[in-house]
C-alpha cells in the first residue's frame, strides 16, 4: 500500500499521462559517420581525452505505436546527442512535437521536487543501532538545506551530530537519469513501425595516419594509411555501418553546448554554527570525479595508434597486407570513407581500418629554403621535403585527407623513423609537398659580395651539401617589390609563385649564384 | 503486522500537520499563457482562481518563474486594489533559522551516544556570532561545544523566511468571492530559435526544407498545460542579455552575408508590430529543463544551387592552394522559394550518399530573413575546388603609387563543372584609389573595395585569370 500509493500519485501528476508512453530501449541497426574536429589544424591528430569532433548517427528502431496520440521514447543513445537535430521519419501520423526533457534526477532536485511534501526522517543510534524513522515536511529549498517540520517543531538536518538522512517516497514527476528525448505523435491505428532516428552526437573524432616506406633505391615508396575513430560516449554501437567523412564543414555552435544538460539546482547543505564558533557539520564532500580516461584505458588497447617500435618490428620488406579498405564515394564537397564490413564503435574505444593503399610511388626529394633576397641568411639548414604528384600517373590519383605522416626508410639492416610531417587535404591532380624534418647536411649561406670599389648591391647565394650522393636545392625568394631585382632573379622559374633558384648539388660539393638586389628607396 | 504498520503510520501522519500539498498535488499555476521572445524572455499570463476574503488580504503565488522580473507584475481581478506588491527572498535554512530565533526560547533534545537516553530541556538563545550561546535555566553554554549530539527543536518559522522567492500582492476586496485573478510578468530563462533541416540534392538542384521552433526553458519552473506564442524578434532596443541572445556580436563579420539580397513579400502569417508570430496549435506542457520542437514549416523541392566563393583580402602569394567555400543557394519567395518569412535559427544540410542515406554536410545560421530573400548558405569548404592566387610581380611606379600583377588558378577536381565566385578584397586599402589596368577576363567592381570574376571551371580541370591592379598608397 505505501509503496504502491506514491507511485500512483507520480503518475497522475506527469503531464504526459493522458498519453500511452511508448519506450524504444534499443535500435535494431545503427549507422555512424564521423566528422573530424572542425577546428583541428590541418594534419592535427585526435585528443582521446578530448574528442572533439561529432558524428551523425542514424538508428532503426521498431516499435508499436497504440492508435491514437502516444509519447515515443528514445533510451540507449548517445550521451553526446545534440538533441535538437534530432529528426525522426518513419511514423504513420508525423510528429507532433519533440521533446528533450534535461532535469536530472539528484539529491539537490529531489529535495527541490519534493518541497513541501511528506518525508522519512531516519536516525539511527550510534550506541544501540536501533532505528526510528519519523515522519518530516521538507520546508527550505535546495539552497539553504534542510530546514524539516516534525512532529516536535522544527529542525535542522544534520545539524545534530547524529547519523540521520532522509527517506522519500518516491520520485517527483519529471526527473530523468539522463537527457532524455521523446516524441509525441498521432497514429491512425495500432500498429508496428520500423522508425528512423538520425541525430548528431558529441564525443567522436577520426584522423588519418599515414605511414610512408621508402624502397631501397629511394626513388618509390609505399604509402599506407590507417582510418582511426574514436568514440568516448559511454555507449557502444554494435555492428554499425560505420563511415568517415573528409573535408571541411561549416559549424556555427559548438555542439558540446547544444549537447549539454542546462544548469541543474545544487544541493546546499548548511548548518547553524555549533561549538566555539567552528562551522557545524560540513557539506559532505562532492564526489570525486570519475577518472578520467586515459590513452591506455581503451577498450582495444592493440589498435591504439601506429607505435613506432611495432612497426620496427613488424615492418621489414614485407608489404602490410589488410583485408578491407575504407570505400571511397564523393558526398557533394565531402569525401565520405565507408568501412565495408559491419563493425563495432565501442564506448570509450578507438578503432583502425585501413584508408588507403598506394604501392610504388614515385618520389623526389627537395631541400627547400624561402628568404628575401637582402636578408643574406647564414648556413640556414633547408627543409627536407618529399614531393609526390596526386595523379593517376603518379601512381596515387586519390583524395588524401589531412593527417600525420611518418617516413620509414632502411638502414643498418632494419627500418628506422627517417622522418615525420604533417599531410593537409590534396585534392587528385594536387602536387604532394610533405616536409618530414630539416638537414644539417644541406645549408644555404648568402653574402653581400662584391670586388672592392663596387657597389654594395651584389649577393652570392651558395648552397652546399655535405651528403654522400646529389641533392636537388630550391631557393624561393620571397619578393616585395621586383623594381630592385636584376634580371638573375627576374628570369628565375616560378615555383609557388616565388622566383626561385633551382639547382642540383653533387656530393660532397657547393653551387652558387650571383645576383643584384638594390635597396629600396 | 501489515494493519499494526497502517495503524502506525496512520498515528504518526496524525502527529504531523498536514503536509502543504501531496507529492503529486498539481501546482498552484492557472490557465497559463506564455509568449515567448527570440532573446531568452518570455511574458507569461496566468489567471488563477482566489476566494477573496473582502477587506484586505495577503497573497501568495507560488509557482511563478523561478527567473521572474517581479518589477514586471501586473495583477488584475475584479472588485479588489492592490495596496501593495512584495517580492522576499529571504531564503530558510538552518543557519537562518537559529539567526531569527536570538530571543526566542528553543528545545534542546540531547542524546547521551552511549546509552542513547534522551533528555529534553528548553534554552534561550542568546546569540549567534560564531556559535551560539544558549542560557538554559540559569547557565550559560555554547551549543554542541562538546561535540555530542544534540537536536535544536524550533517552535515556529519566522513568517518571512521562505523556502523560495515568493511573490505576493496584498489587495483590497469588496466583499469576500473566488474570482478569476490575472497575474502577468516577464521572465528570463524561456527563449525559441529556430532549427531547419534542410536536405539538399545536388542532381535535381533542389531542397527539401523542414523548420522547427525550439523552444528552450531553463526558468526551473513548469508551465503546465500553457497556451504558447513564439514572436519571432526581441521588442527591446538594448538586447536583452539571456540564453542565445547576442551572439552576433561575438563572431567576426562574414566574408558575405547569408542575405544576398532583402526580401519585399509578407508573409501569410500573424504580426506583431514589425514580428511574426508563431502560435503553437494547442496547449502544451513546458517542462522545467526542457527543449520543445514543433514543426512550422515543410517545404519540398525548392530549387537550390550550389556554387564555390573564394575570397582574397589582400594581394598575397599563397604557398598552398586553399578550399573554395561551397554554397547553397535559394530563396524564400513564394515564387520559386519557401514562401515563407525565415525566423532567426541554424540550418543544418544533409545530403544523401551513394546508399541513399542522408548524411551531414555541414550548417550555417541565418538572422530573422523577410519572404522573398535570396540567401547564400555555406555549408563548408569544398575538398576538390581550390584557389592558388600567386604575385607574379610587384613593383612600386612612383612614390605612392604601386603596381601588382596577380594571377589566380582555380582547380576542379570534381567530375561536374562547378561555377566560383573569386572575389578579390582589400582594394580599398587606406585611401587607395585602385585602378584594374588590366584583366584576362571581365570582373564586376562590387564597391570601392572589391572586384568578382564568375567562373565556369570544367570537369576535373582548372582555369586561370590574370590581373594587373594599380593601388595608391
Amino acid at each position: 500500500m505505501r509503496r504502491l500509493l506514491p507511485l500512483l500519485l507520480m503518475l497522475g501528476a506527469s503531464p504526459a499521462a493522458a498519453q500511452p508512453v511508448v519506450t524504444s530501449a534499443a535500435p535494431d541497426s545503427v549507422s555512424v559517420s564521423a566528422f573530424r574536429d572542425p577546428d583541428r589544424a590541418e594534419g592535427g591528430e585526435i585528443d582521446p581525452d578530448w574528442l572533439q569532433g561529432f558524428a551523425l548517427i542514424s538508428e532503426q528502431r521498431t516499435i508499436d505505436l497504440p492508435a491514437g496520440e502516444s509519447v515515443l521514447r528514445f533510451e540507449g543513445v548517445a550521451e553526446g546527442m545534440v538533441a535538437v537535430s534530432a529528426i525522426v521519419t518513419g511514423l504513420p501520423g508525423g510528429v507532433v512535437q519533440k521533446n528533450r526533457d534535461a532535469a536530472l534526477l539528484s539529491s539537490a532536485s529531489l529535495l527541490d521536487g519534493s518541497l513541501g511534501n511528506r518525508v522519512h526522517l531516519r536516525r539511527t543510534d550510534r550506541a544501540t543501532g536501533k532505528v526510528t524513522e519519523e515522519d518530516a515536511i521538507i520546508r527550505s529549498g535546495p539552497q539553504g538545506a534542510v530546514v524539516l517540520q516534525t512532529a516536535a517543531g522544527f529542525e535542522s538536518l544534520r545539524c545534530t551530530g547524529l547519523p540521520e538522512t532522509l527517506v522519500y517516497d518516491g520520485v517527483p514527476a519529471g526527473l530523468t537519469a539522463k537527457p532524455t528525448l521523446s516524441v509525441t505523435t498521432r497514429s491512425p491505428d495500432a500498429r508496428r513501425v520500423t522508425v528512423t532516428l538520425t541525430y548528431l552526437a558529441t564525443g567522436f573524432d577520426w584522423a588519418s595516419n599515414y605511414v610512408a616506406r621508402v624502397a631501397p633505391d629511394g626513388k618509390t615508396l609505399n604509402l599506407f594509411a590507417w582510418l582511426t575513430v574514436a568514440n568516448s560516449n559511454g555507449e557502444s554501437f554494435a555492428d554499425a555501418n560505420l563511415s568517415a567523412l573528409a573535408g571541411t564543414l561549416n559549424i556555427e555552435t559548438p555542439f558540446e553546448d547544444l549537447a549539454e544538460p542546462p544548469p541543474q539546482p545544487r544541493l546546499d547543505l548548511s548548518c547553524f554554527p555549533t561549538g566555539s564558533g567552528r562551522n557545524g557539520i560540513q557539506p559532505p564532500p562532492p564526489p570525486p570525479p570519475p577518472p578520467a580516461p586515459m590513452a591506455g584505458g581503451y577498450a582495444d588497447e592493440s589498435s591504439i595508434v601506429v607505435t613506432a617500435q611495432r612497426r620496427q618490428e613488424k615492418l621489414m620488406d614485407v608489404p602490410i597486407a589488410v583485408t578491407a579498405i575504407a570505400q571511397l564515394e564523393d558526398l557533394g564537397d565531402l569525401k565520405l570513407y565507408r568501412v565495408p564490413m559491419p563493425v563495432t564503435v565501442a564506448a570509450n574505444g578507438q578503432k583502425q581500418v585501413a584508408l588507403l593503399v598506394k604501392d610504388k610511388v614515385p618520389f623526389q626529394t627537395i631541400y627547400r629554403l624561402h628568404d628575401c633576397p637582402r636578408c643574406e641568411p647564414k648556413e640556414q639548414q633547408t627543409e627536407i621535403v618529399l614531393r609526390m604528384e596526386n595523379k593517376e600517373s603518379g601512381k596515387l590519383g586519390v583524395p588524401l585527407p589531412s593527417g600525420q605522416v611518418a617516413v620509414f626508410e632502411r638502414a643498418m639492416g632494419r627500418e628506422l623513423l627517417a622522418g615525420e610531417g604533417m599531410m593537409r587535404d590534396h585534392a587528385v591532380g594536387e602536387t604532394v609537398n610533405l616536409v618530414i624534418g630539416e638537414s644539417g647536411q644541406v645549408l644555404v649561406t648568402a653574402d653581400n659580395y662584391y670586388a672592392p670599389g663596387k657597389g654594395g648591391d651584389d649577393y652570392r647565394l651558395t648552397a652546399t651539401n655535405a651528403n654522400p650522393f646529389a641533392v636537388r636545392i630550391e631557393f624561393g625568394f620571397d619578393v616585395d617589390d621586383m623594381k630592385g631585382l636584376d634580371s638573375r632573379i627576374r628570369k628565375l622559374p616560378r615555383k609557388d609563385g616565388l622566383p626561385t633558384w633551382i639547382v642540383d648539388v653533387p656530393a660532397n660539393s657547393a653551387r652558387s649564384f650571383d645576383y643584384r638586389a638594390r635597396a629600396e628607396d | 503486522m501489515r494493519a499494526l504498520t497502517a495503524i502506525g503510520l496512520a498515528l504518526i501522519a496524525g502527529a504531523v500537520p498536514a503536509a502543504a500539498q501531496g507529492p503529486a498535488a498539481a501546482n498552484a499555476q492557472g490557465q497559463l499563457s506564455v509568449t515567448i521572445y527570440n532573446g531568452g524572455q518570455a511574458l507569461v499570463q496566468d489567471i488563477r482562481q482566489i476566494a477573496f476574503p473582502a477587506g484586505r488580504s495577503r497573497q501568495e503565488f507560488p509557482d511563478v518563474s523561478a527567473q521572474i522580473r517581479p518589477q514586471t507584475v501586473s495583477f488584475a481581478a475584479d472588485g479588489t486594489a492592490i495596496v501593495e506588491q512584495n517580492f522576499d527572498y529571504d531564503l530558510l535554512s538552518p543557519n537562518a533559522l537559529m539567526q531569527k530565533a536570538v530571543g526566542e526560547t528553543v528545545t534542546l533534545l540531547r542524546i547521551n551516544p552511549a546509552t542513547g537516553v534522551e533528555t529534553r530541556e528548553r534554552a534561550k538563545v542568546l546569540a549567534v556570532n560564531g556559535g551560539v550561546v544558549l542560557q538554559i535555566g540559569p547557565r550559560i553554554e555554547i551549543l554542541r561545544d562538546d561535540g555530542l549530539p544534540v537536536r535544536v527543536i524550533f517552535d515556529k518559522i519566522p513568517p518571512n523566511l521562505r523556502a523560495k522567492p515568493t511573490l505576493s500582492i496584498t489587495v483590497d476586496s469588496k466583499g469576500a468571492a473566488t474570482r478569476a485573478a490575472t497575474l502577468s510578468y516577464l521572465t528570463g530563462g524561456l527563449g525559441w530559435s529556430a532549427d531547419y533541416v534542410s536536405l539538399y540534392d545536388e542532381k535535381a538542384g533542389t531542397i527539401d526544407v523542414q523548420g522547427w521552433v525550439t523552444l528552450t526553458n531553463n526558468t526551473g519552473t513548469t508551465f503546465d498545460n500553457a497556451r504558447t506564442l513564439l514572436v519571432a524578434g526581441t521588442p527591446s532596443a538594448r538586447g536583452l542579455s539571456g540564453y542565445g541572445s547576442s551572439y552576433r556580436s561575438y563572431r567576426p563579420a562574414p566574408q558575405q552575408g547569408e542575405l544576398r539580397r532583402a526580401g519585399t513579400e509578407t508573409a501569410p502569417r500573424e504580426q506583431l508590430g514589425d514580428y511574426y508570430l508563431y502560435p503553437l496549435a494547442e496547449r502544451t506542457t513546458i517542462a522545467n529543463a526542457q527543449t520543445k520542437q514543433v514543426s512550422f514549416l515543410d517545404v519540398a523541392r525548392v530549387p537550390a544551387q550550389k556554387i564555390y566563393e573564394f575570397t582574397l583580402d589582400g594581394f598575397d602569394n599563397m604557398a598552398d592552394p586553399k578550399s573554395a567555400a561551397s554554397v547553397i543557394r535559394f530563396s524564400s519567395s513564394a515564387q520559386g522559394g519557401l514562401g515563407d518569412a525565415l525566423p532567426a535559427g541554424t540550418v543544418r544540410f544533409y545530403q544523401r550518399d551513394l546508399r541513399g542515406d542522408p548524411q551531414f554536410i555541414g550548417e550555417s545560421r541565418i538572422d530573422h530573413t523577410p519572404m522573398g530573400s535570396d540567401l547564400g548558405l555555406k555549408t563548408g569548404d569544398a575538398f576538390d575546388v581550390k584557389v592558388k592566387a600567386t604575385v607574379v610581380s610587384r613593383e612600386r611606379v612612383s612614390d605612392r603609387v604601386w603596381r601588382t600583377s596577380m594571377s589566380y588558378l582555380v582547380t576542379n577536381a570534381r567530375p561536374q563543372p562547378v561555377t566560383l565566385d573569386l572575389t578579390q578584397r582589400g582594394l580599398d586599402w587606406y585611401w587607395a584609389e585602385t585602378r584594374i589596368l588590366k584583366e584576362s577576363r571581365k570582373s564586376e567592381r562590387l564597391d570601392a573595395d572589391g572586384t568578382r570574376w564568375r567562373l565556369d571551371v570544367p570537369a576535373n580541370g582548372e582555369v586561370t585569370v590574370t590581373a594587373t591592379f594599380e593601388t595608391r598608397y
